[in-house]
């Protein structure tokens, strides 16, 4: 335990002494005018445990949901400082996919200016404006999220994030299929973006690499501040329930600002979680 | 566009370096140039972002020959012409219902391609906002062609003609899938019709004189039925539930479909009415065949269901009060809104 207080104790210090000396000199806000890598590692969980696919997982909705499918799009990436300044990652490489089932869980950053980011800012889904870009300003990220089942094709959107499985209740005993598609449409823009404050400083040089570990927690999709019954939502014959419009991607949009948390970063070189 | 045309005099000096010593490769790709896009003086603004990908010759003539490659379905027997004709809009003529792959047959009607970059939504239901994206529906529809992008350019790059067309149309010179959507784009783009009688009289250009009778029809049509086919493309792009009876087998939702709102449901797009004396048969599920049809329906077949617009129900009685005459002087106006010159225009023709 001491050790570990020297060890801030020495960590802060350090921090102290180099942006003291830094911050004058450099009118592009690096530390040394360096730049070096990142990862932002998303940790899927359902309340505070791992997501496992094909396991079960109780709500406070009464529901038990079985989780096949948890895919989604991390996009627009900003990493800002404690004096609030940002680095925005280029915004035509700032479309990333995680998913479970294809175990692809970080996303790599490149060419950030050397610095100590004390927050990361990050969209869930695919902006309007961009989108509207088309295929050509989307790099070829539509054929990218076909492959991972987060696009529709019967409309021209893509789905922000595909939550799929299979849920009993007290109202049914005999597992139904449950699809939730979130996404936007051509009436609403349900793109929304979250700012998460990182409990270390993240530290960018050129021969350190932080990995800021995300954990994302699957539950809040349908459990969150807004609750989406998904029993309720079944179709008319019974069998299963598709949120894929309406109210519900709207109520889901506001679930999500609460779906990410930072738990830690790790600082140093070296790659961390692959 | 800059870049493109500085791009092109980098290439044509190389071309000249490497023309004595070189084989004719180079020679067969023609420079690229800007395409030479009017918008009508009558016509209402431009509601897509053009600029992004605006159309180049090189670009329009590879648009083209997409839209009539059947490759562009899954079997390689349905292209995008087959639904879409030029002798009626590009629309299917004779049919309510599209057919599509394996002879399956859709549940709407075809639109027509026309006047596309005018409109902010496409589809009966505005399942597309994007000219440049638009094209993903009809390739992935299982009943229509039940294709894929990565698939149809693994085809694509077989073929040596679209390897030099692409070459000759993108700067990154690829056959993606971006420029795949990007070329049918560019021809949807410069798909402008706007020569009929009726333009040349708005524009008060020779052969726009419009007959009594059609001059009546057109003073009928802005009472009755510009507020929802308003402007000079003829829809406001907005959707609508004008009272079509459900059809019990379809009951299609429409719009609702893509919003999941129930106050759109029965809600579909307003289109336009251009060519619309081509483009038989009528609504989104084809059930007129004429326009007469079309009008009587107004007259006397609007039923009050969920989510009717308010602008049916304005007259005390359901629909829009009209006598034979008044229909016959809408119909005989909707006729000077085809355009010959669009429909026989031989930059949309097939070409080999």
């Amino acid at each position: 335990m001491k050790s570990i207080i020297k060890n801030i104790i020495t960590a802060t210090a350090f921090f102290g002494l180099l942006t003291s000396c830094s911050s004058d000199d450099n009118s592009g806000g690096n530390v040394d005018g360096t730049f070096g890598e990142a990862e932002l590692y998303f940790d899927n969980g359902v309340n505070g445990d791992a997501l496992v696919l094909g396991s079960s997982y109780a709500n406070s909705n009464g529901e038990t949901l079985t989780i096949n499918r948890f895919n989604y799009i991390i996009s627009n990436i900003v990493l800002i400082k404690a004096d609030g300044s940002e680095f925005v990652y280029p915004k035509e490489k700032s479309y990333f996919i995680v998913s479970e089932e294809s175990n692809i869980n970080t996303l790599h950053l490149e060419n950030i200016p050397s610095g100590d980011y004390t927050k990361v800012k990050f969209g869930i889904g695919v902006d309007n404006q961009r989108y509207l870009e088309g295929e050509t300003a989307q790099q070829e990220f539509w054929n990218y999220a076909s492959q991972h089942h987060l696009t529709w094709t019967w409309s021209t959107g893509y789905r922000f994030i595909n939550f799929e499985g299979t849920f009993t209740s007290s109202n049914n005993s005999e597992p139904k299929n449950f699809q939730i598609h979130q996404g936007s449409n051509t009436a609403t823009d349900n793109y929304r973006e979250v700012t998460l404050d990182l409990p270390t400083t993240a530290r960018v040089r050129q021969d350190e690499k932080p990995s800021i570990h995300i954990i994302t927690d699957a539950n809040k999709i349908a459990d969150g501040v807004n609750k989406i019954v998904l029993f309720d939502n079944l179709n008319p014959a019974g069998t299963n329930a598709s949120i894929m419009g309406g109210e519900n991607l709207i109520k889901i949009a506001e679930n999500t600002l609460q779906m990410f948390v930072v738990d830690h970063v790790h600082n140093g070189s070296g790659n961390h979680h692959d | 566009m800059k870049m493109k045309k500085i791009k092109f005099l980098i290439l044509s000096c190389f071309v000249f370096l490497f023309f004595s010593c070189n084989n004719d490769d180079y020679q067969e790709i023609p420079t690229d140039y800007p395409f030479d896009l009017v918008i009508p003086s009558n016509f209402p603004d431009v509601l897509q972002d053009i600029d992004n990908n605006y159309p180049t010759e090189n670009g329009v003539a590879l648009g083209r020959k997409l839209f009539y490659d059947a490759r562009l379905s899954r079997d390689n027997t349905i292209s995008c012409a087959f639904c879409h004709e030029q002798q009626n809009a590009f629309t299917h003529h004779g049919h309510d219902f599209s057919h599509g792959i394996d002879n399956l047959i859709g549940t709407r009607n075809t639109p027509a391609v026309q006047n596309m970059i005018f409109q902010s939504e496409y589809f009966y239901d505005g399942a597309s906002n994007s000219i440049q994206m638009l094209s993903i529906v009809p390739i992935h529809n299982p009943v229509e062609m039940d294709e894929n992008l990565s698939n149809i350019i693994a085809k694509l790059k077989q073929d040596s003609q679209y390897v030099r067309m692409f070459k000759g149309a993108f700067e990154n010179e690829e056959i993606t899938s971006a420029n795949l959507l990007n070329a049918l784009a560019q021809f949807m783009t410069v798909m402008i019709s706007a020569d009929s009688k009726y333009d040349k009289y708005a524009r008060n250009e020779t052969g726009g004189n419009l007959t009594s009778q059609e001059l009546q029809g057109l003073a009928l049509f802005q009472i009755h039925c510009a507020s929802c086919h308003s402007t000079d493309i003829f829809t406001d792009n907005s959707f609508r539930n004008n009272g079509l009876p459900i059809n019990p087998n379809l009951n299609d939702l429409g719009r609702e479909t893509v919003t999941g709102f129930p106050e759109d449901r029965y809600k579909f797009k307003v289109p336009s009415l251009r060519n619309v004396e081509l483009t038989a048969p009528y609504m989104h599920d084809g059930r007129f065949g004429s326009l007469e049809s079309v009008l009587n329906f107004y007259s006397n077949g609007v039923q009050n269901t969920q989510n009717l617009d308010p602008l049916m129900q304005q007259h005390g009685t359901l629909g829009i009060p009209l006598t034979q005459e008044e229909k016959e002087a809408i119909i005989s106006f909707l006729k000077t809104l085809t355009d010959e010159k669009f429909i026989n225009n031989p930059l949309f023709y097939h070409q080999t």
